[in-house]
């Protein structure tokens, strides 16, 4: 599990900061096609849009497996022993209720709805499931986190 | 309004809150909790997830990301102690000076990194231990350190105004930028009083001298950083680009600067730099989704129109339901993040406020700098937290010195709140 969840975090990592770099190429393109080459480039805006979506819900999940959302550690500070590891693992089985029914059910449900209606994204003509989809695949990252985080040793807590 | 739902809502998230959830997963566990009273399961989870993602969907939003890797580029090449040398250069001789360093740096960092805790980190950890040297008592050092790191959320460029503008539904980013000048600068002018007189009260000198080729070669030795705020502000403001626009610039411009210019910045450096600037800003967007998914519950629940009767009920003398207002956000400040305070409350204030014949860009910074104190205060003020641990001290030893400068940026938000024109004659100027 240890092992796995270390090849998960490189992939993470590598993605988010190839997204992140797209990002910002996607952005000075759409800047430098409005202003040097004087015809403002059609798609950049909503690939932008889409590419952040990602972004921010595949990070949120890398973020809630290193613990860094911000939170009130003021209790988790004062527990020891038996008593924080506890504490510790419900607090992860919380995150991991919100993320499987939200993220995963509702978020698969989102895109199935969004195959079956054939929406498609304005500009880039490709259906909004793919958008979507960023929601089920986070849920499953952070639901893997977070049951990492509740079977793993007393020691490591 | 619905006050068993009301009730739930804050009482889950109170104790998802208190037991150590992190925020954004109690926004959205207390917002699954209360809708679920009334809502089918799975449409509820469907919703919930569709408002999480198209409450990111937002191309203003994007300007966040850029600001913060612009910030971390600049904060790798050294531009916290040119920022220093140049505010001991304008303001270092007078008595008390290095209180006055630590605040004029923190203005000018927090307005370029656009973060307020970088801020409160890279001025106070080189200033609070140089005034402790030098005598100056080191509660009071930090707690002028991290009041005046407060600031940079007011001065433009600020990310917390573009999430107002998201929030609000579409107002003018620029204008926001522009209405932020004067009251940002009349918080750092606020506390410079408290601490000049503090200064003189317990007699601290200055050992900094200046002259006009020292603030020369300090200006200069900054001014590359400084062009930034030009080039992105006036931009803005002059219509060129859109502030998403401008904040992919002001990211080219860190670049070719901190790599090419000062060569402080390799290439081997960027992956982790991108990586960073990814987490700073999914933990913001996450609060943005999980905090639109509660904004959803609110609406669906009638809640807005709510508060809005009831606090019309109480009064209809607009100071009256301002200071309301104001006493609520402070409460609210206190024990929630910005970030979501900001996407939840202003759907349910704005509309009372315009209704009494508040401009709403005058309203966005009024919150704004109701939830900056709010950032400075016990129990959960993030500033407090960064401040005192860059000290070293506990938040208790703060509170002293930290009382005098919380009632000096009071009473500017009570100005600033019944004097529109501090924050409206700017953008007017410029034809907003």
């Amino acid at each position: 599990m240890k092992a796995l969840r270390q090849k998960i975090d490189k992939i993470t990592e590598a993605g988010l900061v190839i997204l992140m770099a797209l990002l910002v190429l996607d952005v000075l393109w759409q800047v430098a096609s409005r202003y040097i080459l004087r015809s403002p480039s059609s798609f950049t805006d909503e690939l932008a849009r889409y590419l952040l979506i990602w972004v921010a819900l595949i990070g949120a999940a890398y973020a809630t497996g290193k613990n860094m959302h911000l939170a009130i550690d003021i209790l988790p500070g004062k527990l020891e022993g038996a008593k924080a590891v506890l504490l510790h693992r419900f607090i992860y089985f919380l995150i991991l209720i919100f993320a499987a029914l939200v993220m995963v059910v509702g978020g698969i449900r989102l895109v199935y709805i969004s195959f079956a209606l054939g929406q498609l994204a304005a500009t880039l003509q490709v259906s909004l499931a793919y958008v979507y989809i960023s929601l089920p695949v986070s849920g499953l990252l952070i639901c893997f986190y977070c049951i990492h985080e509740m079977i793993k040793g007393r020691a490591e807590v | 309004m619905n006050w068993t739902e009301i009730a739930i809502l804050v009482l889950t998230f109170v104790v998802l809150l208190g037991i150590g959830v992190p925020v954004a997963y109690s926004i959205g566990l207390s917002s699954l909790v209360t809708i679920l009273i009334t809502m089918d399961p799975v449409i509820a989870f469907t919703t919930l997830a569709q408002r999480m993602a198209t409450g990111i969907d937002s191309f203003s939003l994007l300007a966040i990301p850029f600001f913060v890797l612009a910030g971390q580029l600049m904060n790798k090449g050294g531009i916290a102690s040119r920022l220093i040398d140049l505010a001991r250069a304008m303001v270092g001789p007078l008595p008390g000076g290095l209180a006055f360093i630590n605040i004029l740096a923190c203005m000018l960092f927090g307005a370029i990194s656009g973060s307020s805790v970088a801020a409160a980190s890279a001025i106070g950890g080189f200033m609070v231990p140089r005034m402790e040297k030098e005598g100056y008592d080191k509660a009071f050092g930090a707690a002028v350190n991290l009041t005046s790191a407060s600031t940079g959320l007011v001065i433009p460029p600020s990310n917390i105004l573009i999430v107002f503008s998201l929030a609000s539904g579409g107002v003018s980013i620029a204008a926001l930028f522009l209405a932020g000048y004067i009251p940002g600068l009349l918080i750092g002018l606020a506390l410079m009083i408290v601490a000049g007189v503090v200064a003189l009260k317990k007699g601290y000198k200055s050992s900094e001298t200046t002259s006009v080729k020292i603030f020369f070669k300090s200006f200069f030795g900054a001014l590359p950083s400084l062009l930034l705020l030009v080039i992105v502000i006036g931009g803005i403001i002059a219509g060129i680009f859109t502030a998403t626009e401008a904040s992919a610039i002001a990211v080219l411009y860190t670049l070719i600067l901190s790599m090419i210019v000062y060569k402080e910045v390799k290439y081997k450096d960027l992956p982790k730099i991108l990586l960073d600037t990814t987490m700073t800003t999914t933990i913001v967007l996450m609060l943005v989704a999980t905090s639109m998914g509660m904004s959803w519950v609110l609406s669906y629940e009638n809640i807005p129109q709510g508060v809005s009767d009831f606090l019309l009920n109480v009064s209809d003398n607009p100071i009256v339901i301002l200071l309301i207002i104001n006493l609520l956000l402070l409460a609210v400040g206190t024990f929630m993040d910005m970030t979501p305070a900001v996407l939840i409350f202003t759907p349910i204030f704005l509309p009372v406020v315009v209704q009494m014949g508040m401009n709403p860009i005058h309203f966005g910074i009024v919150m704004v700098m109701n939830l900056c104190i709010g950032l400075c205060t016990p129990p959960v003020g993030s500033l407090l937290f960064v401040g005192c641990s860059v000290a070293d001290l506990s938040i208790q030893k703060v509170l002293k010195p930290l009382l005098p400068l919380f009632l000096a940026m009071i009473a500017v938000l009570l100005l600033v709140t019944y004097v529109p024109a501090l924050s409206l004659w700017l953008p007017e100027l410029f034809g907003y």
